[in-house]
C-alpha cells in the first residue's frame, strides 16, 4: 500500500504544529490557544479537582481515600529522599507535581472515547463545545513547546535551589570546583541539559504517537489494542518516571 | 543523484543510529540482570543506576530520531 496516498504526510506535519481552537480577547490582544493548550488545561483541571476532593477532612488517622493520597505523597517524599539526600524537602512538591502531569499527559490517548465537540454541542447547546474537534486528546507533551518549558522550570529550580541553599559565594565557586579548567563545560551544562531533557521527552512521545498513528491508518482491527499497552501505557508512564529522575539528578547535583 | 534522495539517505542513516544504540542499552541491561542476580538486595540501587544510564544513551537514539524527521519534513523528498 503506498502510505503517501493516505496523506501520511500532511498528516505529520498537521500533528507536529498545535492547532489553534480558539482565541481569548484580552484587552484588545488576541491570544490564540491551541489544542494541547486546552488539553493541558483539562489535566490541571482534574488534577487540581481531585486533590482538592481528596485532601479535604484530613485525620491523624488516615482512612478511605486520604490512604491513597499517603501513598501518593510518601512515594515522591521517598523518591526525592533516595536521590537527593539531605535537601529532599523543597524538591520533593515540584517533583511530585511534574510526575503527575507528565503521568497523565503522557497517557491521555486512553480517554479518546469522549464523545467530539458537535455531538457535545448537540446535547449542551454550548456554543464552545462547536470549537473542539473530535479525538482530540492526544498527548500535549508530542508538541516540543511543552516539554521545553518544564525542562527550563527545572533548571530554574536547580539555579534558585542551588544559590538558596549553597549562598552565592559558594555557589559561584562551585563552577570552578575541581579546577578552573571545567568552567565552561559547567557553564554549557546549563544549557544542554535542558535541551536534552525536552528532546528526550518529546522525541519518546511523538516517536510513540506517530508508531500509534501508523498502525491505526493501516491495520486499525486487532493489532493496536496489545501495542497501545507498550506504547502508550509503559512508554508514558516511564518518560515520566525518566524525566523526573533526571530532574532531580540535576537538582542533587546543584545543591551537592 | 537528486537532492531528495541524498536527504532521503541521511534521514535513514540518522534512523539508523538506534540500532547501535539498541545494542548498548541491551548489553547495559544485561550487566544489570547479571548484578541483580549476584546481588539481589542492591536491586534498588541497580534499577536506578541502570534507568539512569539507560535514557543517557537513548537521548542519542532520539536525536537521531527527531534529526531524520526534520529532514523529511522541512525539505520536501
Amino acid at each position: 500500500m503506498d502510505l503517501g496516498q493516505l496523506g501520511l504526510r500532511e498528516k505529520l506535519i498537521e500533528e507536529l504544529y498545535a492547532k489553534e481552537l480558539f482565541n481569548i480577547n484580552l484587552f484588545g490582544w488576541k491570544i490564540p490557544v491551541a489544542d494541547t493548550v486546552v488539553v493541558m488545561w483539562i489535566i490541571m483541571a482534574f488534577l487540581i479537582i481531585t486533590a482538592f476532593l481528596l485532601t479535604r477532612q484530613m485525620k491523624p488517622v488516615p482512612r478511605g481515600k486520604q490512604n491513597l493520597v499517603e501513598v501518593i505523597v510518601g512515594f515522591f517524599n521517598s523518591f526525592s529522599r533516595d536521590v537527593v539526600g539531605h535537601h529532599w524537602r523543597v524538591f520533593a512538591p515540584y517533583v511530585g507535581t511534574v510526575a503527575l502531569f507528565l503521568a497523565f499527559a503522557n497517557t491521555i490517548s486512553l480517554f479518546n472515547f469522549i464523545p467530539g465537540g458537535d455531538y457535545l454541542y448537540k446535547v449542551t447547546g454550548l456554543n464552545f463545545f462547536q470549537h473542539i474537534p473530535d479525538n482530540f486528546l492526544k498527548p500535549p507533551t508530542r508538541n516540543i513547546n511543552i516539554p521545553a518549558s518544564l525542562a527550563v522550570l527545572t533548571m530554574g529550580v536547580c539555579i534558585f535551589e542551588g544559590i538558596a541553599i549553597k549562598k552565592p559565594k559558594n555557589w559561584l565557586r562551585s563552577f570552578f570546583e575541581p579546577s578552573p579548567i571545567v568552567f565552561p563545560f559547567k557553564v554549557f551544562d546549563y544549557f544542554i541539559r535542558p535541551a536534552s531533557l525536552t528532546l528526550r521527552l518529546f522525541g519518546n512521545i511523538l516517536g510513540a504517537f506517530i508508531v500509534m498513528e501508523l498502525l491505526y491508518l493501516t491495520l486499525p482491527a486487532l493489532l493496536p489494542a496489545p501495542l497501545s499497552i507498550y506504547f502508550d501505557i509503559f512508554d508514558g508512564f516511564l518518560q515520566a518516571y525518566i524525566f523526573v529522575f533526571l530532574s532531580l539528578f540535576y537538582m542533587a547535583e546543584a545543591v551537592e | 543523484m537528486s537532492t531528495g534522495g541524498v536527504i532521503a539517505i541521511a534521514a535513514a542513516l540518522y534512523a539508523f543510529v538506534g540500532a547501535f544504540v539498541g545494542i548498548g542499552i541491551g548489553f547495559a541491561t544485561g550487566k544489570a540482570a547479571e548484578a541483580t542476580a549476584r546481588q539481589p538486595e542492591a536491586a534498588d540501587k541497580i534499577r536506578n543506576v541502570t534507568l539512569l544510564g539507560c535514557a543517557l544513551a537513548e537521548a542519542a537514539a532520539i536525536y537521531g530520531f527527531v534529526i531524520a524527521l526534520v529532514l523529511l519534513l522541512i525539505y520536501k523528498v
